[in-house]
């Protein structure tokens, strides 16, 4: 695809751009930014001071596919990752069977190709089978393309087998994402030990659950270095090991998910199982603290952790309902709408927490528009302004906790590889009118 | 005013509590011989996932005592293997004329998504480690029976408050009226998060039971403290009231349990014997128990009557 695109607002601070920029397109990748008109025989799209991204990267997505298709499939997870504005995402290896092996990871890109949406890297596990005994062949899920090593949705508890599972991820220069949660503190619980939780009854989970294993993984990281990152931190006694531990740098890096950062165990109200996710929702204080390490670099990353479950899985009671919200339609209206637009991060933060850090942590491709680089980008529209629908979600999973909200700054044009993916809402391929918009757009030369 | 369903005391506010008491000690006087008709013709379903003894019989009597038609349905997770949820069980009770289903459940929140959905009010007979909000209004009848002035009253509540039903339904009641509440319990049954705001609380049952106007013990599951502790004795040397202990209380000091008891645990024999024997007056688990049935018979006819008047 050739195109030009104009009168769009530029910000790509790993090129050290941000302004009115002129992107020209050509076979998928991205050939000139420029500052001044560009005079190209190309098809024409101005954007009317919209704003453009590098595309955006959700390290942390549960596609669900092999194994649990009612839930989420590769081609509605990837319909959903376009439609938010994720033109890249890894997906989390709890599949069934798990992707501990080379035969489900070249499922998953089989089943990626033909969907032709969204760039998806499979993450591979730590363990074979996730059950926390032995660990994975990583050499062989490496060779085959994995990105990182993750047992997420469970943690490994045995913490001689995380030691190997960091020296072999050493060795092979990718990175371990740890899924932090002691099970034997943890127990059984369902929502955070706050008093809302208490409330009403239901067993809890303290934050030492997740900071006990924080602080085990970054002892054992000071040791080994590597690359190791923290999945959805929750708490403010994580954030304080996270300090500790930068002070005397050890590496690692760490993401925040947006249901985190935007909601507190107050959700849990009424039992609404929509709220029920683990790391559970926690207190204002923890949140202000998760705010804090973002605004700072502390946290370095958003990431969703989208994990759509069937209205059915949902409908249980608060016990037996499984862990859970999606987000890769709402994670990028909700920080534009709750970070950005209220001057607590900039764009420049924005770009690097959702496209340059996740590019960096996973070494693929992304985090910027710099002539040469593949063209995914997002352009937003600052102006639109529209509830939550879960209904219209393109994933299948509907159990969102922010159903209702009103955001302003929605995504209105996500391209991958050079190819519109989706433009005002239809995604293509999904979309019966899709073809017809993008003509309109076209011919119309502008959005 | 009533409210149509009675699922939490947070349902209730205090005229709605004090016209349940009213009613209640109405029921109770005029109990001897008389022949109560509110509920005739109503059918009351009982339906209990939970073994419960004394809550599924006071509720069957107070029932019964109004002329009522109970239908004791006894889930055997038969209807749950066939795959029916509880929603379609609780709307096909309505379809075959329930007038209202007293619950009992181990997991919280399932009949409160229900109320919405039904035409009959649902009444919690103990729900999970929710409320049990019979229990409370039962608990503050035979307090106020007792000559109890609620307002400035210090209630001492020990035992395992974390998977307390009644301890949640008395966070609640009580301080709607005026009374002052001090838990106590081990530090794995009493987590600071779960105190209520302006609640005290402490983990040294010695230390507190001096200043308690009443003591509520609350029942102890072997299975929960065996995790805890080595043996029961360990926890009942802790935290249960023995006769050493019978010493430190005040002169007046009322002693209530929601039963049944665990003898040897929250509470010890010989404790139990000398309160029987040489202070009836403060031990109140009889009038409890009796008064149950009074304070369910006054939530039905008002519950059941207030949905009608709707």
């Amino acid at each position: 695809m050739e195109l030009l695109l104009k009168g769009g607002i530029l910000y790509d601070p790993a090129a050290g751009w941000a302004g009115p920029a002129e992107i020209l397109i050509r076979e998928n990748k991205v050939e000139a930014v420029s500052g001044s008109p560009l005079t190209v025989d190309v098809p024409v799209v101005n954007l009317q001071g919209k704003v453009v991204l590098p595309g955006l990267i959700d390290m942390h997505v549960h596609l669900r596919e092999p194994g649990e298709e009612g839930k989420e499939t590769i081609a509605s997870g990837c319909a959903a990752a376009v439609a938010g504005g994720f033109t890249s995402l890894a997906c989390m290896a709890n599949t069934s069977p798990p992707a501990d092996n080379k035969t489900v990871i070249s499922y998953i890109q089989e089943r990626v190709r033909k969907t032709g949406l969204a760039r998806v890297y499979p993450l591979g596990t730590i363990s074979k089978g996730l059950q926390g005994q032995e660990l994975s062949n990583m050499w062989e899920l490496a060779s085959e393309g994995v990105k990182g090593f993750s047992d997420d949705g469970r943690p490994v508890m045995d913490s001689g087998l995380m030691l190997k599972a960091m020296q072999y991820a050493l060795s092979l220069g990718l990175p371990i994402i740890s899924h932090c949660e002691d099970l034997t503190i943890a127990e059984d619980g369902v929502v955070h030990a706050g008093p809302a939780g208490y409330r009403l009854g239901l067993p809890a989970i303290r934050p030492a659950a997740e900071a006990a294993m924080v602080a085990r993984d970054l002892l054992l990281q000071e040791e080994v270095g590597g690359k190791l990152h923290f999945a959805h931190i929750s708490s403010k006694k994580s954030v304080a090991l996270l300090k500790w531990a930068a002070k005397r740098d050890v590496p690692f890096t760490a993401e925040v998910t947006p249901h985190h950062l935007f909601l507190t165990e107050e959700a849990v109200e009424h039992f609404s199982t929509d709220a029920k996710m683990n790391p559970p929702l926690r207190e204002e204080a923890d949140q202000k603290a998760l705010l804090e390490a973002l605004q700072e670099g502390l946290i370095g990353v958003i990431a969703t952790d989208h994990a759509p479950h069937t209205r059915q899985d949902k409908e249980k009671d608060f016990l037996a309902a499984p862990f859970g919200v999606v987000g890769l339609e709402t994670a990028l209206p909700l920080v534009i709408t709750l970070l950005l637009s209220k001057g607590l991060i900039s764009w420049e933060q924005l770009v690097e927490f959702f496209s340059i850090a996740p590019s960096r942590i996973l070494n693929i491709p992304g985090g910027t528009l710099a002539p040469g680089s593949a063209a995914d980008l997002v352009v937003i529209d600052l102006q639109e302004e529209r509830r939550v629908e879960k209904d219209n979600f393109y994933s299948r999973g509907r159990n969102t906790p922010f159903q209702g909200w009103t955001l302003k700054g929605f995504p209105v044009l996500t391209m991958v590889d050079g190819d519109i993916k989706m433009l005002s809402g239809r995604v293509k391929g999904f979309s019966p009118d899709f073809a017809d918009i993008l003509d309109a757009a076209m011919e119309k030369g502008y959005i | 005013m009533f409210p149509g369903n009675l699922l939490s005391i947070e349902d209730l506010s205090v005229p709605a509590m004090d016209e349940i008491f009213e009613r209640a000690a109405y029921y109770k006087a005029k109990d001897r011989g008389a022949n109560f008709t509110a509920l005739k013709g109503k059918n009351i379903v009982l339906s209990f996932w939970e073994p419960s003894t004394r809550t599924r019989v006071s509720f069957e009597l107070a029932a019964r005592k109004l002329g009522g038609n109970v239908i004791d349905l006894r889930p055997d997770q038969n209807s749950e293997k066939k795959g029916e949820s509880l929603e379609d069980t609780v709307r096909t009770l309505g379809s075959l004329g329930a007038n209202a289903l007293v619950y009992r459940h181990k997991v919280p929140g399932l009949f409160g998504k229900i109320a919405g959905l039904v035409d009959f009010p649902l009444i919690n007979g103990g729900e999970g480690c929710y409320q049990h909000p019979t229990q409370a209004l039962l608990d503050i009848f035979t307090l106020k029976e007792a000559g109890v002035v609620l307002s400035g009253l210090e209630v001492v509540m020990a035992g395992d408050i974390l998977h307390s039903r009644v301890a949640r339904s008395h966070f609640l009641a009580l301080p709607a009226y005026g009374a002052r509440m001090t838990l106590v319990g081990p530090p794995a049954f009493l987590p600071p998060e779960l105190v209520p705001p302006g609640m005290g609380y402490s983990y040294s049952l010695d230390d507190v039971l001096p200043r308690g106007d009443v003591l509520y013990l609350l029942r102890v599951q072997t299975e929960r403290h065996r995790r805890l502790f080595s043996s029961s004795a360990e926890y009942a040397a802790m935290y249960g009231l023995n006769e050493k202990r019978l010493a430190a209380l005040k002169e007046k000091t009322f002693v209530m349990h929601p039963g049944p008891v665990n003898l040897g645990v929250e509470l010890s024999r010989g404790a139990l014997h000398v309160l029987e024997k040489v202070y009836p007056e403060k031990i109140l688990i009889q009038k409890q128990v009796q008064n149950g049935v009074y304070v369910r018979m006054a939530v039905l006819d008002l519950v059941i009557s207030g949905r009608m008047m709707a």
